[in-house]
Order: C-alpha cells, then structure tokens, then sequence
C-alpha cells in the first residue's frame, strides 16, 4: 500500500527539474508547484502553461534565484480530471510542501482546488479568463475577469461597430453562462431592448451550426447591425466559422467577438475564415513593446519557431515575477506574509503600461481589442488604459452589492450594504 | 432439490462470503493504521480518498455483476444511477453547507431573516455561478438529509423501475436492450448537462468533501469515516448479494440468464425477476454513488456518460461475471492499476525518438487488455484464480460463470 | 503573391482614373493635420468631423486619401508627423505622397504609424465615398457604393442614386440601383404617396433588405395618456393592462414613471422601511426578534402605515382602477398613417411566404442533418443490422477516414484532388481496419453478441487513444475545395451549403450502391444467404468466413467516406466517431435492423424530430438530443422491431 501511495506522487518528483535534492528542513529550494494538465482533452492548452512556468523559473535562477534558494518546479499531471485536480493539489500542499502553485485552468478545476486551498492554506496563481463572481483568500486571479474583457467588448461592440442587436453565442458551462448573463444585464442597461439579445448555448465540440447561424443572420431583418459575442470553445468554433462563411457572411455584415479564440487556438487552423473577426484579450502576441519582442523571442527560442504566445501566458508572466518580487519584499515564502506583499504589487505588462495587484486579488490590467489576422496573429485595433478587474459584477443585482478587500475588510464577499462579511471561505 | 443444501448454514454453502469479509476486515484495519489521520502518514489523505472510492467502485461494481453476471442484462445504464445517487446526496452537501454559511451571515443583518429570504440567498449562492439564482422545484428537499437520503434510494430505483417495466414488457432484450439503456444514459447526461435541468449543468455539483456541520473535523478524519463508511456499504452490499443468488431466486436469475423462454415456459414471470434484480441493482448503485462522491468532492453530468457505464460491464468482466469477488476484484484491479498509471506512477519508456509516457498510453493498453480478456479468458481474473486452485465450479445451478449463452444464435434460431 | 500583384494593378488603375492636379495638394495634407487627433483617435464616435471635412473638401485627392485610409493604407511619419501612403512591401513599406501619388521612399517600416480604421469607422468612410464612387468610371467602384449604400442607407443618397440612375450603362447594376432607389424612397421618399407606392412595390418580397427597410418605418414607441383625452399622433395599437404585450406591472410602472402613480412598494422597500423605523428592538409594536416571518413583517409594516410613518402600500384593485383610468398605446414615430397602414399591410403579405421559406429552410437543415446521419448509420446498418455483430469501434472507423482525409490534404495540397483522392482512400484504410477487426477479434465471438459489444469498445478506446497519442488532441481542419464552399442561395431565407447538398449526394450514392450491392450481386445474394444460415450456405459452396470478412469490410469502409464527408463540415478530432455512435446506433434500431431502407427510415426520422424540437427552443440545443433520444427509447418500447420491420422467416435471423 505505501508503495502506491509514494507511486501517485513519484511523477512529481520524476517531472521535477532536474534538481532531485531534497530539502533540509530548511526553505531551500523554494518549491513552485505546477497544476496543469498535461493528459487528457485540456492538455492542449495548459501544456504550453506548464512550459512557460518552467522558462520563468529557470530564468529566474538563471537570475540568482530566489532569497538565495534555487527556486524547484515540482510539475504534477491532474489529467484534466476534477477530482484529480483537487487531490494533486493536496499532495502538492502536504507532500512535496510546494510553496505556491500555479495552475488550473477551467473554472471547475479551480473550483474543485480552491476547498483544498483555503482548508490546507495554500497560494495558488490563476491564470485564466474567468467569470468573476468569486475571490478566495488563497487565490490570485491574473486572468480577466468579466469587466476586463467581456464588458470592453461590449462597449466596443456598440460604440464602434454601431451594432444595435446582439447574438450571445456560448458553449454551455459555467464561463459562458455567468458571463452571458452579466452581458445581458449590462446591455440592457444600455438600453439594448431585450428582444434584440439572442442567447444560445450549444454543447462541447458542436458541430451543426447552420440553423443557429440562419437564426443569427435573421435578426438583421430589422434592420439594425448585428453582432455576435462568443464565448464558443475550442473546437466547435472551427464549425461556427466556417458556417458563417459558407452563409456568405463576413466580418463586415456580422462582426464576431470572441473570448476563447487566441493565438494557440489559431494556430494550425484554416483563418481565411475568421479574418476579420475580432478577439478581446488582455494581450496579444502582435503587441508592439519591447519586452514583449524579448519574451516572444525567448518563448520562440526555447518551443521553436511555430510556437506562439497568449494571454494565459502573459497572466503567468505577471503572477510568477510579482509573486517573486513579493517573496523578495516578505524575505520569506510564508504564504500569509507572501499574500499581504502581494497587495500593490506593480509589474510592467507585456503590452506596455503596469499591472497592479487589488487587494481584492484581482489585476488591473489594459484591455486589447484585435482583428484576427491571415495569419493567425491579431492586429490590436484598440487597448484601453489598465480596468481594475472586479471580483464581484456591477451589473448583476445581487452581486453589485457585494465587494472583495483582502486588506481593509479581510473578507472576499462584503456586502456593503448591510456592511457584513458574506463569507471568509468561498463556497464552490 | 435445494433440500440438501439448505441443512446447511448459508456460510457454510458460500465459504468466499466469510473469506472476502475477512479479507476486507483486514484490508479496513490496514488502510485506518496507515492512515494519516492516525499520524503515521503511510497513507496520504488523497490516497485513503482513492481506496474507499475503489470500495464504493466494488459495490456498484456487485450490482452490476448481479444483473449481468447473473441474470444475464448487460446494462450500460448503472453508472447512471451510481450518478443519480451522488447528486441526490450532493444536494444536500452543497444546500446544507450553503445554508450554514448563509445563515450567520443574514443574522448579522437588522431584521432576523425570513424563511423566503434564507432560501433566495441559498439559491443565490448556489446557482450564482449558472446564471440564476432561484431555487429549482428539484431541491424542494435539499433541506432535509432523511428525505435526500431516502432520494438516493428512490431516485435511481423509481427510474429503473419505471424503465424496465417499459423494456422488459416489450421484451427488448440483449444487445438491443443495452443499447437503450445505453441511451438511457446519454439522455440522462444530456439532461443534466443542461442548465435548465436545475443541477447546475455541466458545473455539477462541487465542494461535496466538506461536510456540513463537521468543520471542524480535518480532511484525514473524514476520509477516514467515508472508507469506514464505504467498507460497511460493501460488505453489506456483498452479503446481499450472496444471500439472493445462492438461494432459488438466485438459480431462476441464472434460469433467464441461460435460456429466458424455457424459464418462462416453466412458469416464472419472468419479468417481475428481472424487474426486480434490475431494480435492486439500480439501488445499490445509487448508494454506493452517494458513498463515493463525497469523497471525489465534485460531481458533474460528464461522470454519467456512456462511457462510463460501459468501463463498469468492462470491470465485472476482467474480474469475472457470475462470481461476486470476481466483480470486486475487477474493480478494485482495474481502478487502483488505473489509478496507478493515469496517476504517472508508471515510469516512461524510452525509445529512441518517442517516449510512451503511460498517462497517454494506459488507455490503449487497457482497451487491448480488455479484448485479449474476453476472447482468450471469458472468466476474466476469476478464471485464473480457478487454474491457480484447481478448483472446478460444482455445477449445482448451472453454470456459474462463463458467457452467457442464452445469446448463442443457435440457440435463438431452434425457436 | 498574385493577391498582391491583383491588388497593385487594381491601385494603378485607380491611380490613374484620380490622379489629381498638383495644385490642390497641399491642401490635403492640412485637412489632414486639422483632423489629426481625430484620426489617430480612431474611434467611430469622434471620427464624424474627419470624414466630413475629407468630403466636404471638394479636393480631386479626397477620394483616393479615404480609399487608402480605408484600406489601411494610411500611415504617419513619426519624424515629422507628415501623413502619407504605404504599401507594404516584402521587407517593409513603400512610401508615397498622399499629395503626387509618387513613391518617396521604401525601406522597412520603423518610423511609420499605420492608421487602423476599425470596421465601424471603415463603414463610415465608405458611406461617405458614396458620391464619388457611384460616379466612378469603374462598374466594380460603384458596385461597392451600392453595397454601401445597401448597408447604411442615408437620405442624401436617395437624390445620388436617382441623378446617376439613368446614366448607369451596367443593366445589372441598374436594376440594383433601381431596387435601392425603391427601398430608400421607403424610409427618405419625399412625399407620403411616392412612399407609400414604393412599399407597395414590395408586396410579398420577403428579401431581409425589404424587412429591413419597412420594420424602422413600423417602429413605436408607448405612451400613456388619460383615458378621456383623444390619441395623438399615428396610433400603432391600444394596449390593454394584464395582456401579454404589456403585463400589469409593466403597465403600472409606466404611470410611476409619467409620475401619474405613486411607487409601488415591493417586499425590499417595505423591508428597508422597517429597518428605518426599528425603536427599542421593536418595529410597530412588535420586537424584531419576531419578524423573521413575511406576515408578521406586513402586520408592522401596516401598523407604521397607520401611523403615517410610512407611505400606505397600494391594494391590487386600486392599482388597476388606476390603471383603468388611462389608456396604453403604441405610436408610430412615423407621423402619417397612410404610410404606416401600407408597410404593416406589405409586412403582412410578406409574413406567410416569409414562414413557409423558413419552415422550407428547417426542412432543408433536417434532411441535411438526416442524410449526415444516414451516412455515419448505414456501414453500421451493414455490420449490425445485416450481420448482427455490435460494433462500438465504428465510430472510429468514422474518425480514421476523416483523418485519412486530414491526412491526404498534408500531402495533396489541392483540395479538389485531395478529396477525390482521400475518398477511395478512406475506405481502403476503414476496409482494412475492418476486416483486421473481424479476423483478430469478431471472428471469435460471433456466438457472443454481448462480448463482441465490450470486445469492439475495447479497440474503440485503444483506437481514439493511439489517434489522439500520435496526431495530438488538437483540431485538424479539413478544407473543401472552393468549388463546395459557399451556399446555394435561394433567397434570403431559404439557403444551404455546397458542402451538405454534397454530403447530402453522397448519402443518396450509397444508398443506391448497397441497395444494389445487397439485392442485385452475386456478394449481396451470399451475404444474404451466411446472415440467414450460415450452415446452409456453407454446405450450398459459399465461405462464409471469406462473405464475413467482405462484408464486415464493407460495412467499414462506407464509415471510412462517411468520416471524410463528416470531417469537411464539422472538425476533425479523435473524439469525432464517439459522437455519432450512440446516434447511429439508434438510427438503425428506431429504423429497423436488417434494412437499408429502415436506416433511412430511422435518419430521417431523427433528423427531422431533432431539427422540429431545436427550432422550437433555439436557444438550447442540447434539450434537442436529449428530447429526441427519450423519444427514440419510448420509440422502442412501442414498435421494438424499429419502423421498417422485417416478417417472417427474415426477421429471425
């Protein structure tokens, strides 16, 4: 029995970088634990994670490490399983004693994390787009949050693309869904009437677009501009473009925004269909700094030349050297004194400009808008100045009254009107 | 012509029910000495997770065995009630524990809340994250944990109850009736798979580890109650089990399963028993899920696939139908081995230019493995515990194991 | 490469069409300074001014300096902030003087700031290049106006389109012209009776321009007005309180918000209320310990009201006696009512045709979703409806032929071959799988259905997992040639893509094939014979192991095409054949085993059910494949023997 139980750990060890000295006790070497899958259907995207995570740390120890530690990746495979997630996080926590984690990336993997967590007192760096509506103690939320792209999306949808009827087109789990919704309330509130919002959700991997499209088409019978905000995944989006262009039309007739469409996504994909189209992000491979040219260079160098970088990407760039720099603050990687340096954290984006850490865990970071590109890049066509990224949405009624300050209040859901903490742990 | 037999203690008759329960006995001890609850951390927490989850993989793992093994029903559809039994329990995990952290929280406000208003927030908080925030008709009960605990019984077994009625009196059978329990299944994720369906759709159910009212209690000691838990279920669940096929109810099963007309012919409704075994299967899959996802902490619409149902029929068969600690040990074999590779215990192999790396390739090898098993060795492990031992099966009730030959086309062709 | 080369000697052509006197130059480029901020801004909200003063500017240069603009052709000097053209170029950017259209530099790009116009602002530019484009020499040119023209219709272009329409040399573009002329005098028709004729005109026309053109002319806004004062303005519809068009509270709102009607208190503002007035722990009398009950809470909220703490709450009935006293209607914002009756009438006449078209095109979509499903269903209507052999891994026959089409198109880079060539290859690599399956695996357990069902999902995993192993988790896109990528386009309802009326033909090719295959070949008539008593056909000189092997293969090989069929519309992943197993198994149950055409039966069926329900609740599909799939096994129930059930000796087998 001790054998298998000592095995389901071994990978971690196996994976680890190189470095097979085993602590002393003491804090060297400061372990980084890395949770993304590396098997199963989400390995495709958060594989490149797990890779950027290793090029920073070496980096870094390339640098001089950290409090004079050699900093050690400890990679774990959860498998794009749930359950698997939240038991690699625990091991990762009690066993192998990592200091920080970085990793998940679907909202039910990090919500099957987060329980293990904020029981065992962990710190974990999440790098993805989420639908807000959430902030733990024990997490850091480098992705956007709805207000940092939905909404900018919105705005850029009706105050420049003139469009007056909307299409929410989403693939049905939990991002799209939360995310949809604040889009309604917040298009309302702007006066779009609810007979002009179509919302329509579609399973995993769908493929048979050609009645939603028709569908979508149709509402330009009023007369008015049309617009489409995606939230499609992964592969079905393949299906939903090139449906619209077999219906003849084009970016110009029914502009299509999308959050789930980056560069990994484009790349080895046909995108004589989807020029045009647009993406908002909060980082784009195209974006014209000097840093980015170096990290691109880097990322180019070490993945070879076909490879391209994203925004879940950048958000671990960000976590991993503001996370850094708070260790360096602290002097230790306790992670309570590590959370409270963490607060106002400054890093310069990779798209220029800085990023800061809120207390309420959340970046503030500038928003992209691109048009996809031949090939399969984006041409940045608008980036705003750094949005606060906001746990709680303005615009749903029952959580517009809801706040998130780690620092002041100490409590992730603060109602501010009846001026009581909700909840010091988050519910899942 | 069972006279004889019954002189003799039920335990006498079936001497692997004494030695399967001793050996779990043991097996319980072993796991709770190591365990990191009793400080020695031989075990890890997430591992004693892993084995009473394998336990609770045993027990559905018995109740497919009886309607397979036994009475010859091939269902792709008991990992679905194995589902339904987790969401039932998981309703109230998720209500009760909201409504603890709701609760306080409303108290703090200037009036004392009323009941409306505690259930809105409890909605809110649940179904936030899905875009609404009433409570659905489908957690009217959530409140109650005896009326979510008679659920996980009623639920699964009202379904079955109400599906094989419509199946078994149209006298669908065989391979056309795995298919519709197989679609069964597949409408049943789709179902829940949809917001609308009230169970927060493909988000599931999550947080289910964390027991209302047990805060205090650390993680250690709570897996350690659900292997307690779950080793209790099956070794009743084993019980059960034996006692029903050993005694003329287990021989009419075992009549169907090798020749359903001659059994009917003889004057059995034939029917009602296998309505009856497809039901109590279906319950004792329910409990079992609701004992396991407690301790996976998440459960979600993608558990009830297709698939899933299918890798039970696929246990039961590497560990051999017909014989119960056949299905234990399939179950138990495979998800632990799995668990093994997926989990990258296995070390890489190396070959010049490509790595097999285990997490990717487990799954070949498990598929091939499977085929090897049903052409080469039908009686699965079973099998070869017998070649080991010598031992033949007495054919008292006909044959225990082994393919079931009420689908052999000869057969099918003398009516 | 010939993209650009197209593009150049487009430009050139232009060029030369508006090349301007030099003279006027320097004036250009102030225009541009002026509007400096505004350009480099570039947003559609502020750029107004910008485009206006381009237009307005009567210079000859004007035109070509919002195409290039437009085009994104625009770029600033950062050196000097000098406004000029780029082309760009292999390695870099070539520079030309908005002013002489001459090339003043090439070299790379650094120093020079492209001007991105986004797709609102290019729309604008191109409703302003309307005037001169529709002059234009080249029919191209003002074919682009019109369709800018068609996009954002505005009142100034009523009088361009009439003063070029005559002079237009082009029939086509004529009639085009003709028909805008129509469709703005619509909406910016000068007098009542030239509008009213025109929408006349479009009795019955169901084209989306129509719709679009009529529907802003119906639009209404609501009003409420006491009950006793006569209608103003073009009255749409009167409006009755508590109907669906306007709920009761809806209604009631409206007076609060006309100020006619006090706010309605809700449960939250008598709950705020009560917290306001808490004195000494009670609310009204009662300790506030005891209001965690709705009732108790009205009962206090009732004694303040009696108090005159609080505003009274409003009964039911005196809400709607309120209501009673004023009258709801719709007004039509256009103010003539000639015009409003006669686009409500021609919107009627259009509704029934526009119905029956969009019923026509859910027809379509379902056949088109049947024939798919008749494809991925008919090589299993072969292995398990004629053999009877349950095989799981035909979905992942399904899924070698699309990545054998994958494959090809890595290899063959012309589409239109490499589908010709990937088809008969599809079935190859499918046939062998199949026979390798049937002589390794199936053959042994042709005694054991239930065993060849796990069997067979043994090697379905063990297929998808060596696929996803090798070729990665990744979609791999499968092009159709050109030639089946757009639409056949019957009007603006009714359409369908080249690519499903293939599919569509392919399930039609195969239908006939087996069919003949099955009754008309000597194969088919052995195939036959073995599935009915293999012992009898032995001893009569067939092999039945040889028809066995043949036909499995065959079975396999159609799933093969039908991959590549499947992977042309939808994407290519391993995961593709798991999703049309279940479907086509129940295709062929609910359609009859034994039987093409019962599969066919079945596909149309399924694919009809599914396409009725989704239009029924658009916004989910899966409630769609769950409904239709309950339907399917209560199907089963009913007629176990599928619709096209075998008799007699036939059906034993």
């Amino acid at each position: 029995m001790k054998a298998l139980a000592v095995s389901t750990t071994a990978l971690a060890i196996g994976l680890a970088s190189g470095a097979m000295a085993q602590d002393e006790g003491a804090d060297c070497p400061v372990k980084v634990g890395v949770l993304h899958s590396l098997s199963g259907t989400m390995a495709i995207s958060e594989t490149t994670l797990k890779d950027t995570m290793e090029m920073l740390i070496e980096q870094q120890n390339e640098a001089g490490g950290l409090l004079g530690c050699e900093i050690e990746a400890v990679v774990v495979d959860p498998a794009s399983d749930w359950p698997t997630f939240a038991a690699r996080a625990r091991d990762l926590l009690t066993q192998d004693e990592v200091d920080v984690i970085f990793g998940a990336w679907t909202s039910a993997s990090r919500k099957a994390v987060l329980p293990v967590l904020e029981e065992l007192n962990g710190l974990m760096f999440y790098p993805v787009q989420y639908e807000g509506e959430e902030s733990s103690k024990n997490v850091f939320y480098t992705g956007a949050a709805p207000n940092q792209q939905a909404i900018p999306a919105a705005d850029y949808m009706m105050n420049e693309l003139g469009v007056e009827r909307f299409a929410l087109l989403g693939t049905d789990y939990v991002y799209p869904r939360t995310t949809n919704r604040i889009l309604e309330a917040y298009l309302k509130d702007n006066g779009i009437a609810e007979e002009d919002i179509f919302v329509n959700y579609t399973p995993f991997g769908h493929s048979d677009w050609s009645t939603i499209v028709s569908d979508v088409v149709a509402m330009g019978a009023t007369g008015q501009q049309v617009g489409v905000i995606s939230t499609i995944n992964g592969d079905a989006n393949v299906g939903f473009y090139t449906e619209l262009a077999a219906q003849g039309v084009d970016a110009f007739d029914l502009p299509v925004i999308a959050f789930s469409v980056g560069e990994e996504e484009l790349s080895g994909l046909d995108t004589s269909n989807l020029v045009g189209h647009l993406a908002a992000w909060n980082y784009f491979q195209s974006a014209d700094t000097e840093i980015n040219d170096e990290w691109v260079a880097q990322w180019k160098d070490r993945m070879g030349d076909d490879a391209v970088t994203n925004d879940p990407m950048e958000a671990h760039y960000i976590g991993f050297n503001m996370w850094v720099n708070a260790v360096e603050e602290a002097g230790t990687t306790d992670v309570d004194a590590v959370r409270e340096a963490m607060w106002g954290q400054e890093f310069p984006n990779l798209t220029g400009g800085t990023a800061v850490m809120n207390t309420n865990h959340h970046l503030s970071k500038p928003v992209l808008i691109g048009e996809i590109t031949e090939d399969g890049q984006f041409d940045i066509l608008e980036q705003t100045e750094e949005v606060p990224g906001d746990a709680w949405t303005d615009f749903l009624p029952e959580s517009e009254v809801l706040t998130s300050d780690w620092q002041e209040l100490e409590c992730g859901m603060y109602n501010t009107e009846t001026e009581t903490c909700v909840q010091i742990q988050s519910n899942y | 012509m069972a006279q004889g037999f019954r002189e003799r203690s039920f335990f006498a008759r079936n001497p692997h029910v004494l030695i399967f329960l001793a050996c779990l006995g043991v097996f319980t001890l072993a796991a709770t000495l190591m365990s990191e609850a009793m400080g020695t951390g031989a075990l890890s927490t997430s591992f004693t997770k892993i084995l009473g989850q394998t336990l609770c993989l045993c027990l559905v793992a018995i109740a497919m065995d009886l309607v397979w093994g036994f009475c010859g029903i091939l269902s792709l559809g008991h990992f679905a009630f194995f589902g339904l039994g987790g969401y039932m329990i998981g309703m109230w995990l998720m209500y009760e524990r909201t409504r603890l952290i709701v609760e306080p929280s409303l108290a703090g406000a200037a009036l004392p809340p009323t009941p409306q208003e505690i259930s809105d927030a409890i909605a809110g908080q649940i179904f936030g994250v899905v875009g609404t925030s009433e409570l659905p008709l489908v957690w009217s009960f959530a409140g109650s944990l005896p009326i979510q605990l008679a659920l996980v019984v009623l639920v699964p077994g009202l379904l079955a109850l109400v599906f094989g009625w419509l199946a078994f009196r149209s006298r669908v059978t065989g391979v056309y009736l795995s298919i519709l329990t197989q679609a069964m299944t597949l409408a049943l994720a789709l179902y829940l798979f949809q917001n609308e369906s009230g169970l927060r759709g493909n988000n599931g159910l999550s947080g289910l580890q964390n027991i209302p009212h047990a805060g205090g209690v650390s993680q250690a000691w709570i897996s350690l109650w659900f292997l307690w838990g779950s080793a209790l279920a099956l070794a009743l669940g084993y019980l059960l089990a034996a006692w029903i096929v050993s005694g003329k109810f287990g021989s009419v099963i075992r009549g169907i399963r090798d020749d359903e007309t001659r059994v009917r012919f003889l004057g059995y409704p034939v029917e009602v028993y296998k309505l009856f075994v497809f039901t109590l299967t279906a319950v004792i899959a329910g409990i079992a899920g609701a004992l396991y996802y407690p301790q996976a902490g998440i459960i979600n619409p993608a558990e009830l696939a297709p698939i899933a149902s299918i890798y039970l029929a696929v246990w039961v068969a590497i560990g051999g139908r017909g014989r119960i600690w056949g299905a234990v040990l399939g179950a138990a074999a495979v998800s632990l081995v799995s668990n093994w590779f997926t989990g990258g215990g296995a070390p890489d192999i190396r070959l010049p230019g490509y790595t097999i790396s285990w997490v990717n390739w487990w799954q070949v090898l498990l598929g091939l493995g499977f085929v090897l098993i049903t052409i080469f060795a039908p009686k699965g492990l079973a099998g070869l515990v017998d070649l080991i031992t010598q031992r033949r099966v007495p054919d008292r009730h006909g044959a225990d194991a082994g393919p079931d030959q009420s689908a052999l086309r000869e057969a099918e062709e003398g009516r | 490469m010939t993209i650009l080369m197209r593009r150049l000697l487009a430009l050139v052509l232009v060029c030369a069409a508006t090349m301007a006197p030099a003279q006027e130059s320097a004036d250009i480029q102030s225009i541009l300074q002026e509007n400096r901020a505004l350009i480099e801004a570039s947003s559609r909200r502020t750029i107004g001014p910008a485009i206006d003063a381009l237009r307005e500017s009567g210079l000859d240069r004007a035109p070509e300096v919002m195409r290039r603009w437009q085009e994104r052709e625009l770029y600033l000097r950062e050196a000097d902030g000098v406004f000029v053209f780029g082309e760009e170029t292999d390695d870099g950017l070539r520079v030309i003087d908005i002013a002489t259209g001459e090339v003043i530099g090439e070299g790379p790009d650094d120093g020079y700031e492209e001007m991105r116009p986004n797709a609102g602002i290019r729309g604008l530019i191109q409703a302003a290049m309307v005037q001169f484009r529709l002059q234009d020499e080249n029919a191209a040119q003002r074919a682009r106006a019109l369709d800018a023209v068609a996009r954002s219709p505005e009142p100034e272009h009523l009088d361009l389109l009439r003063t070029v329409i005559l002079d237009e040399p082009d029939p086509a573009l004529r009639a085009r012209m003709e028909r805008l002329e129509r469709l703005l005098t619509v909406q910016f028709g000068q007098s009542d009776a030239e509008r009213v004729a025109a929408i006349e005109g479009f009795r019955g026309d169901i084209a989306r321009e129509v719709r679009a053109a009529l529907t802003p002319v119906l639009a209404t806004r609501r009003t409420v007005a006491p009950e006793d004062a006569p209608a103003e303005g073009n009255v749409a519809r009167e409006l009755e309180p508590g109907t669906d068009a306007l709920p009761e509270a809806e209604a009631y709102q409206m007076l609060v918000s006309a100020g006619l009607a006090p706010e309605r208190i809700d449960r939250e503002a008598r709950r705020a209320a009560l917290v306001a007035n808490i004195e000494d722990g009670e609310v009204g009398g009662i300790p506030v310990a005891e209001l965690d009950d709705q009732e108790m809470r009205d009962r206090a909220y009732a004694t303040l009201a009696q108090a005159g703490a609080v505003p009274p709450t409003t009964l039911e009935e005196d809400r709607a006696d309120l209501m009673g006293g004023y009258a709801f209607r719709d007004i039509h914002i256009e103010p003539s009512a000639e015009v409003t009756d006669a686009a409500a009438a021609t919107m009627e006449s259009i509704e029934l045709t526009l119905r029956l078209h969009q019923w026509l095109d859910l027809g379509l979509d379902a056949l088109s979703l049947a024939s798919i499903y008749f494809l991925a269903a008919i090589g299993l209507a072969i292995t398990f409806g004629v053999m009877g052999v349950i095989n799981m891994a035909h979905g992942e026959f399904i899924m070698l032929g699309a990545f054998t089409g994958w494959l090809v198109q890595l290899v063959v880079p012309n589409y239109t071959i490499s589908i010709v060539v990937a088809l008969p290859l599809a079935f190859v690599v499918a046939f062998a799988a199949g026979v390798a399956l049937e002589r390794l695996v199936i053959r042994h357990l042709y005694h054991r259905p239930l065993e060849t069902l796990l069997a067979t999902f043994g090697i379905s995993i063990a297929i998808q997992q060596i696929v996803k192993n090798v070729f990665g988790s990744q979609a791999k896109p499968l092009t159709a040639p050109d030639w089946l990528a757009g639409s056949w386009v019957v009007n603006d309802i009714v359409s369908i893509s080249f690519i499903r009326i293939a599919i569509f033909g392919l399930a039609l090719v195969f239908l006939g094939l087996l069919l003949f295959i099955l009754n008309r070949t000597r194969l088919g008539l052995e195939v036959r014979a073995v599935t009915q008593n293999p012992r009898m056909a032995a001893s009569m000189g067939i092999n039945p192991d040889r028809i066995n092997m043949l036909t499995f293969g065959l079975g396999s090989g159609i799933a093969g095409i039908a991959g590549v069929a499947i992977g042309l519309f939808a994407q290519v992943t391993s995961e593709l054949g798991q999703n049309y197993i279940v479907q086509s198994f129940m295709t062929v149950v609910v359609g009859g085993v034994g039987n093409i055409w019962g599969t066919l039966a079945g596909a149309t069926l399924i694919g009809l059910l599914q396409k009725g329900i989704e239009s029924a609740n658009p916004s989910n599909t899966l409630a769609a494949q769950t409904y239709m799939i309950l339907f399917v096994i209560l199907f089963i129930q009913f007629r176990p023997r599928g619709i096209v059930a075998l008799r007699g000796r036939a059906a034993e087998a």
